[in-house]
């Protein structure tokens, strides 16, 4: 046990390591997503690489090849589980709940188009090239057609954010369709988790049984949705008993974990519990609150899960699939050129407006890699299709940025002319600060009234910092850098913008005459640096009050 | 956000023509009036929020519009009003010009709604000149309403 546990240590102390070098490489020099050189990481170290290597003071290698389903330990398996559950509860909190039910049409029929089609394209690339598989409703096809259709759309983000195109149709378009993808993608999850379990059985799969799985799967998803919704409130009010914003968010996490463990006793992946419980939460005054509290373990355990699924990658079992990984790339990414473009094309983009939709609906993320994980777990794919949903991953994401650059260079995307016209009158706002902070108040300022007006503010891009605000039609892009804010937004809402960004500067304003308002700022310096590098504390006023008596 | 502006003006809210000649005065005149006729209680408290709004800068924005507005917890919910001066009046507005158009705001300072939004609504209305030419010929406040509808 001991051993077992000093192995567990130093692994993940050698993947916290690597995964963050990798990342730093990846992002700085590369100019690629962090999560590529997590995974990456993953590869170099895991046991079909430099983890195989024996090291002499532990007299074994770090990370042994293990004969199983997993080629890692069940251990280091777990810690990526909860990882996964972390990330999906968390992607639930930052769930756009009601854009996501009301928000434009184009974006719901571009997702679910992707979806359809990635999904049909996936499968039947196992149905027509892996011997063995004859139906689309054999495990490995399902699982190969569900891991094509999620979207990461975080990369697609940085992208229209670099090229000021957030607040394009196309980029608006793109940004709706990915939430739609989420969910429909982690909906499918349960469906397929269903009938690849009752596959495994050895029972045969008749429709009836499959529209039983899909009903119960769907039913689950969406009975917990709705009495997580109903009762966000009363949970929320419950939560604040514990009168302290850390016990709040580590009994969150708590729920969200017995979800996760309930979804899987139901049949269903764990993750989609996770997801339910995020997507409760997200409408609460708890979301924000638990989104920084859980955003130091999110930003621990979600490197080790890229990292661990990079390790699970098999060099030697790929041989034999590299064409087929190659075709199965090539049609994950056709699927979504075309089964978004197309019915963003029918909606009044034109072809290159359609390209542009598409290629953003390109990268893929960790959506595509908890499902190859549950696939592998399952025995529904082996180690080679693992292979092959890691090489779709790197491959789709790097291509994407390029395209996405390339497809953005040329005129508009829409067809019909008094759309290209109000398109070009598009209201961009920019100003520069002086310093961080006044940036980062200002921003926060500007998020919290926009909140103040009923609108909902989300983050689409950690990282870079963009923010979608968004209220019934109207859609505003925050883009916080270091030096200054950026407002996008069509014309017809830059009173909007320009009227809360002017309330907010004036805020500042205000802020910073009350700041020299004060009788003696320096005065209030000296007393508070007074009682340093002396022997006895400073004490305090009450005390100095008492002096007299003494 | 449309119907709400229609449903948020009335009589009570719409002034055809104010008599002040001064700045301060059409804010005090506009909150009097809305206090008489019963939309605002405290009536002091209004006065403050709006006079403190417009001394760290003026509302009077271009072509004549101008925008007075507070945030206080004197009102429990977003108060409006329409007024005009056809004459025109100094409101230290942006372009120089007389101000003829006032659209006032109160809202609840600690009660989130669409209150920015209600002023951006309105001057996106205001932004067309033939709007405001209408405005300002206005007869009674239908013909205002109409305007915003």
């Amino acid at each position: 046990m001991q051993h077992l546990m000093t192995t567990l240590v130093l692994q993940v102390a050698v993947i916290v390591v690597a995964a963050r070098v990798f990342g730093l490489i990846f992002s700085r020099y590369l100019k690629q997503s962090r999560v590529l050189g997590e995974l990456v990481a993953g590869m170099v170290i895991g046991p079909y690489a430099l983890g195989s290597l024996n090291l002499p003071l532990m007299g074994q290698s770090l990370f042994p090849k293990i004969e199983a389903v997993m080629p890692v330990s069940p251990e280091l398996y777990g810690l990526a589980v909860i990882a996964s559950i972390v990330l999906l509860f968390l992607a639930g909190l930052e769930t756009d709940l009601p854009t996501f039910l009301r928000y434009s049409l184009m974006g719901t029929v571009v997702g679910i188009g992707g979806v359809i089609c990635s999904f049909f394209l996936g499968s039947s690339a196992a149905v027509l090239f892996l011997p063995g598989v004859e139906s689309f409703m054999h495990p490995t096809a399902l699982f190969l057609g569900t891991l094509s259709t999620a979207t990461s759309v975080g990369i697609t983000a940085r992208i229209l954010s670099e090229k000021r195109k957030m607040s394009s149709p196309e980029g608006v378009t793109i940004l709706a369709g990915a939430v739609l993808d989420d969910v429909l993608g982690i909906v499918l999850l349960a469906v397929v988790v269903g009938i690849s379990k009752l596959g495994a059985a050895g029972d045969s799969v008749e429709w009836g049984r499959i529209g039983l799985i899909a009903l119960k799967a769907f039913g689950f998803w969406i009975v917990c949705t709705v009495l997580g919704i109903l009762f966000a409130k009363k949970i929320s009010k419950g939560l604040k008993w514990f009168k302290s914003n850390d016990a709040i968010a580590g009994v969150s996490l708590g729920m969200a974990l017995l979800l996760a463990g309930l979804a899987e006793m139901a049949g269903l992946a764990m993750i989609i519990g996770a997801y339910v419980m995020g997507l409760s939460l997200s409408q609460t005054d708890l979301a924000h609150e638990l989104r920084e509290r859980l955003h130091g373990i999110y930003q621990f355990l979600v490197p080790i899960f890229f990292c661990v699924m990079g390790m699970m990658v098999n060099f030697a079992a790929m041989k034999g699939v590299l064409m087929f990984g190659l075709i199965f790339t090539a049609l994950a990414i056709i699927g979504k050129i075309i089964g978004c473009g197309l019915p963003a094309w029918l909606l009044g983009f034109n072809l290159r407006g359609a390209f542009r939709v598409g290629a953003g609906m390109l990268p893929r993320g960790e959506v595509t890699l908890i499902v190859a994980g549950i696939g592998l777990s399952e025995g529904a794919i082996g180690q080679d299709m693992f292979g092959v949903a890691i090489m779709t991953l790197l491959i789709a994401s790097v291509i994407a940025p390029p395209v996405l650059i390339k497809s953005f260079e040329g005129g508009t995307g829409l067809r019909s002319r008094m759309d290209v016209k109000a398109e070009e009158a598009g209201c961009h706002i920019e100003l520069n600060f002086p310093s961080v902070h006044i940036t980062s108040f200002i921003a926060n300022r500007i998020r919290e009234a926009f909140r103040n007006e009923e609108f909902y503010v989300h983050e689409v891009n950690i990282e870079a910092k963009i923010y979608q605000i968004r209220k019934e039609d109207i859609s505003i892009t925050l883009i916080q850098r270091p030096e200054g804010i950026e407002l996008n937004t069509s014309q017809e809402n830059s009173h909007l913008a320009s009227l809360i960004v002017m309330e907010e500067i004036l805020e500042l304003k205000d802020l910073l005459q009350g700041i020299e308002r004060l009788e003696s700022p320096e005065g209030l310096c000296t007393e508070l640096a007074s009682g340093l590098f002396c022997e006895a504390f400073p004490r305090s006023t009450d005390d100095k009050k008492e002096e007299p008596g003494e | 956000m449309k119907k709400k502006l229609k449903k948020l003006l009335g009589p009570k809210n719409i002034f055809l023509e104010l008599e002040a000649q001064t700045k301060s005065g059409i804010i005090e005149e506009m909150i009097e009036r809305l206090a008489d006729n019963g939309l605002i209680e405290d009536r002091l408290g209004a006065l403050k929020a709006v006079v403190e709004r417009e001394e760290k800068m003026s509302t009077g924005m271009n072509n004549g519009v101008a925008i007075p507005h507070g945030k206080t917890d004197c009102v429990s919910k977003l108060i409006v009003a329409v007024a005009l001066k056809t004459c025109g009046i100094d409101f230290g507005s942006t372009d120089g010009m007389p101000s003829t158009i006032f659209i006032m705001t109160i809202s609840p300072a600690s009660r989130s709604g669409p209150h920015i939004q209600f002023l951006a609504e309105v001057s996106k209305v205001l932004r067309d000149s033939a709007s405001r030419e209408r405005l300002l010929a206005a007869k009674n406040t239908n013909d205002i309403i109409t305007v915003f509808s």
